[in-house]
């Protein structure tokens, strides 16, 4: 489980380039999907990942999954080595994404995305129809299972 | 805006999205009530959702460890 708040607050105030996706990013546009993580696409650009490292390190991340004993090093060498990585924090689950299913990196998850205001800082979030191309690309039933709640809320908000 | 998606999902147009969203068992007063909510609300709402079925889960296992000790003893 994730405690959202601290979590967008450390990476605001860092001033991180990032989009909320996932099932944060859904609950955000009104559905009533319950998710246990967050998930965000970040720009893999150097000043970035500096910032990505000093905005979670108070939160201890390690590699989801990983024996407890093996050593991991959260620097930006080891942001730098991957793409996608699924982390362990001391407030939750975190999933970080430099690439995207049917979507592509941060700078095209920016295009898709809304701005939304929360805790005082503006947030991009991937839009409705960011998050269908994503679901609709992941392809796993979990993520179709979602599809038409997202249609649904996407063809009530057209004009 | 909104009133007017509130008011598409609660009378869904036959042969529309909504309508299948319904037909496929979502329930569209849930997602017309957290229309009118602000992001922020909507956060606040997972949020505790997460902490309720976190307690729940935690419950459920105690009480199947308990089973479990009853049935050995």
């Amino acid at each position: 489980m994730i405690d959202i708040r601290p979590a967008l607050e450390a990476l605001a105030k860092r001033d991180v380039d990032f989009v909320i996706i996932g099932g944060v990013a859904i609950n955000l546009h009104s559905s009533a999907y319950v998710t246990y993580d967050l998930d965000f696409c970040f720009s893999r650009k150097r000043e970035n990942l500096k910032r990505i490292i000093e905005a979670l390190a108070p939160f201890k991340p390690r590699l989801r999954g990983i024996p407890g004993d093996l050593p991991f090093i959260w620097d930006e060498q080891t942001l730098k080595s991957g793409t996608n990585f699924t982390f362990e924090t001391t407030i939750g689950d975190i999933d970080m994404l430099g690439e995207v299913a049917g979507i592509g990196d941060f700078s095209n998850a920016l295009v898709l995305s809304v701005k939304m205001k929360l805790f005082g800082f503006e947030f991009d979030v991937l839009s409705i129809e960011g998050l269908i191309k994503a679901k609709r690309a992941a392809g796993r039933t979990k993520d179709l299972l979602v599809l038409p709640e997202l249609e649904a809320l996407q063809e009530s908000l057209e004009d | 805006m909104k009133e007017k998606a509130i008011e598409k999902l609660l009378n869904p147009m036959p042969g529309s999205k909504i309508a299948a969203a319904k037909e496929f068992g979502i329930d569209l007063t849930l997602l017309a009530r957290k229309l009118k909510l602000t992001p922020e609300q909507r956060l606040e709402e997972l949020q505790q959702a997460m902490y309720s079925f976190d307690e729940l889960r935690r419950e459920a296992e105690k009480s199947r460890k308990n089973d479990r000790h009853q049935t050995s003893t």
